[in-house]
């Protein structure tokens, strides 16, 4: 066991003071507080994606609905501009549209009579018996709109759009309309989210669906179904939600979103009826990605910035700690040290007694001793030689004691008034004697021993040594 | 040191706390080819100064590739050129598609005939190759369509419709089997690749006609199953299927998920079952000869569609455009009803 350790001072004063500790609980308080910060930091960024990801889904799906809207408003200015001409010849009038076509963005146009005669090319006219065209064209009202096909013409995904329009005496007949299905991937462009928007037709009863936009060029007219398109988030936690919202598009309510999580990536999905497209609706879906690219790179930028900031701290911490022990140190020498002769002093004497004391009373028993010195007549030799002689006389015996007794004093504390200095080390008594023979004036040492067990505070004389008092 | 070190690793902890997220990359690639593409092989005796035309098929291991290798040979022996052929042998592998093309325009290829393994993965290709060959080169799509306009013209069959006729089928079927509108009845489906166009269309009109014309207690499985082009899997998702207590017809969207179908049926004599499919098999075959079974399938002309795209391209090489991309080549049903009537006695001769 180090005894030492149980005296030292200065390390009975840090006892309660670990810089390490209190390091590490600021560590651990900033990281819970980075930790809280980011965490609350995510949250707010994703309730914010959301909202915007709801708002750009409603735009892209308002922007949709206004371009088929322009569309079929062209449309409906063109059979406008045929029920004013009131033809009588259907024929003659396609021969005339088919003249006057300024390679527009439509793929191909024809007209329908009242008896549903098809003015149209031949491969036109199979069209329409093979997908049931003229079935749609009757839904117009005064505008409805084919579900996608594949022309023969183009050999791509088209869509037909019927106008009503009133020829001769009255009758009612269609002008159609059919334009690539990448048409509606134009009018959804949108620059900034080009890479990323997903834009599909969706029709409710089948749960079929075909891209129209998407991060792949080329995979804009495949078809697939919801159920696979789907079948992951269908399966993941948020079923109940999908199911929801595809309930909201079955009762043909005009839209409704939905957000969700797959594969570390969050999406937020919209659908919007089509009016004029019976059965069908549009679905936009963005990942959340497009839009928190740049506050991804602020949060790394914060997170880059809280780290250095933090180390920076630890690094103060460090140098100002090593400042503070340091100047504690000096502190310390200046409070248990007499300056003269730079032994302890009495406040130090107090505690280092009393704890080291206390030390022998539990554990060494009978092997514990102290010896005080009480150095007399001192003012003889003040008055005889003056107070510098009597200077180094304590600080001759100052040293002495320290080469007897070792560098560091500790246990040696002079009395109050400067007298002398109570010596604790096992051994050192023996050792003492012999070297105090030194007689110059007329100052002289008193010394006693006390011994343990007796308790701490009993002081008797030291056989053959106590009652000795020497010439100094 | 120890305790600086933790102290360091408390700082590593809380910077940790930035949070990184793991990002898996799924690159599938080129499918699960279990052989790669061969070279290709002359199908006719190739004479020089001939023009050169090259096949590439989805399935070199499948009877329907075969019989459309036949329509090439056939085409090649009519109109005067030499014809070449290869393809893979799973139909997933675009990327040894990929190698084909390559490979043919290097050979010096007047034409090519591709049947597409991926319409959207393989357009890229298709695209550069039609667009920047500095030389005349006819692109003719069988079977697949691409979704590029790099190419002359596509013949094959109108799977939306397929898909279409195939559910109108299934109903037709259920009801001669006895079903009423007021059975909770259930059917399931299987996919040959849940990626192919091809196999998509025919799903959607198959939904678009169910969704439409069924009766609302009967219900399509949501557990469609899907092969990847196997028929050892094929048969273990027959199998899976035929477990659900409801289940009265069975829907293969391709040739692997016919024969799954047909086989199970047949091993485990599941004459409740309906069974229809596409393309003519052994086994769909031995279903629809047995009339103990209800079994239909949808039987495309390949052996056309390439007979036609050899004179295609070589009219395309001659300076002619072609009136129309898309040829729909249709379709006959087969079953034991039809199976004797002579337009389909006529088409089963190339199957």
């Amino acid at each position: 066991m180090n005894t030492r350790k149980n005296i030292n001072i200065p390390k009975e004063i840090s006892k309660h003071f670990s810089f390490l500790k209190t390091l590490i609980l600021y560590l651990v308080i900033c990281d819970l507080g980075i930790g809280l910060l980011l965490v609350s930091f995510n949250s707010l960024i994703r309730k914010n994606n959301q909202k915007l990801m709801s708002d750009v889904c409603s735009l892209v799906t308002e922007k949709l609905e206004s371009s088929i809207s322009h569309m079929t408003g062209l449309a409906e200015n063109m059979a406008a501009m045929l029920s004013a001409q009131a033809p009588d010849d259907l024929q003659a009038l396609y021969g005339q549209l088919l003249q006057n076509d300024g390679g527009s963005e439509y793929v191909s146009l024809g007209l329908i009579d009242e008896e549903g005669r098809i003015y149209a090319t031949p491969t036109e006219q199979s069209e329409f018996e093979k997908w049931g065209l003229l079935e749609t064209a009757r839904l117009a009202d005064p505008v409805s709109v084919s579900a996608p096909y594949r022309s023969g013409k183009t050999g791509q995904p088209v869509f037909t759009m019927f106008v009503d329009f009133t020829y001769g005496e009255g009758s009612r007949g269609y002008l159609f309309l059919t334009y690539p299905l990448e048409e509606i991937q134009r009018m959804a462009y949108t620059e900034v989210l080009t890479d990323d928007v997903e834009i599909w037709l969706m029709e409710a009863a089948s749960d079929n669906i075909i891209q129209c936009a998407g991060p792949n060029p080329y995979s804009i007219g495949v078809w697939d179904n919801a159920k696979i398109l789907f079948g992951e988030l269908i399966h993941s936690g948020y079923g109940e939600d999908y199911a929801a919202w595809k309930d909201k598009m079955d009762a043909g309510e005009a839209a409704a979103g939905l957000t969700y999580r797959l594969g570390g990536e969050s999406y937020t999905q919209v659908y919007s009826r089509i009016d004029c497209m019976h059965g069908w609706y549009v679905v936009v879906r963005i990942p959340s990605v497009s839009l928190s690219t740049a506050i991804q790179q602020f949060r790394v930028r914060v997170a880059v910035f809280v780290g250095f900031l933090l180390i920076v701290t630890v690094g103060l911490f460090l140098v100002s700690h090593r400042r503070e022990a340091r100047e504690k140190k000096v502190l310390e020498n200046l409070s248990i040290q007499d300056p003269l002769t730079s032994a302890l002093n009495r406040r130090a004497f107090d505690f280092t007694a009393d704890q080291y004391l206390g030390y022998l009373g539990k554990t060494l028993k009978n092997e514990a001793s102290l010896l005080f010195i009480d150095v007399d007549n001192f003012k003889h030799v003040n008055d005889r030689f003056g107070h510098e002689a009597g200077d180094r006389i304590l600080t001759g015996f100052a040293s002495a004691l320290r080469e007897i007794f070792g560098e560091e004093p500790a246990g040696a504390a002079p009395e109050e008034g400067g007298r002398g200095p109570a010596l604790r080390r096992r051994g050192g008594v023996r050792r003492l004697c012999p070297h105090v023979q030194l007689r110059r004036g007329g100052v002289s040492e008193g010394c006693g021993r006390s011994e343990e067990p007796g308790g701490a505070g009993r002081q008797r004389p030291v056989p053959g040594e106590g009652e000795r008092k020497k010439r100094v | 040191m120890k305790r600086m070190a933790a102290v360091l690793i408390s700082m590593l902890l809380g910077l940790s706390l930035l949070g990184c997220q793991e990002r898996g990359q799924d690159e599938t690639g080129g499918g699960q080819a279990s052989r790669s593409a061969p070279d290709f092989e002359p199908l006719n005796e190739t004479v020089d100064g001939r023009r050169n035309i090259y096949l590439i098929v989805k399935n070199l291991d499948s009877s329907y590739w075969q019989v459309m290798i036949d329509g090439a040979k056939a085409g090649g022996d009519a109109f005067d050129c030499n014809v070449y052929f290869s393809g893979t042998y799973v139909e997933t592998d675009w990327k040894g598609q990929e190698r084909l093309l390559d490979a043919a325009v290097e050979a010096g290829a007047d034409a090519i005939l591709l049947a597409p393994d991926d319409s959207v993965l393989l357009s890229e290709k298709i695209d550069e190759l039609y667009q920047s060959g500095g030389r005349e080169l006819a692109v003719v799509l069988l079977d697949t369509m691409a979704n590029t306009d790099s190419y002359d013209v596509c013949y094959m069959t109108d799977n939306l419709m397929a898909g279409q006729q195939a559910a109108q089928e299934m109903i037709a079927q259920l009801k001669k089997s006895g079903a009423s509108d007021s059975d909770s009845l259930q059917i399931g489906l299987q996919l040959g690749a849940a990626s192919s166009q091809t196999i998509s269309e025919r799903l959607a009109g198959f939904f678009k006609y169910w969704s439409k014309n069924a009766p609302e207690s009967w219900e399509v499985i949501p557990d469609i199953k899907c092969n990847d082009g196997y028929l050892d899997k094929a048969v273990e998702c027959a199998e899976e299927l035929l477990e659900y207590p409801n289940l009265r017809g069975l829907f293969g969207t391709n040739n692997s998920s016919t024969r799954g179908f047909a086989r199970v049926v047949r091993e485990q004599e599941r004459r409740d079952i309906v069974v229809v499919g596409f393309d003519y098999s052994d086994d769909i075959a031995a279903l629809i000869q047995d009339d103990t079974y209800r079994a239909s399938t949808i039987l495309q002309k390949q052996y056309e569609m390439s007979y036609a795209g050899i004179e295609a391209a070589l009219k395309r090489l001659d300076g002619e455009t072609a009136p129309v991309k898309f040829v729909d080549m249709g379709v006959i049903v087969v079953n034991s009803d039809t199976i004797g009537q002579p337009e389909v006695q006529e088409a089963l001769k190339h199957n």
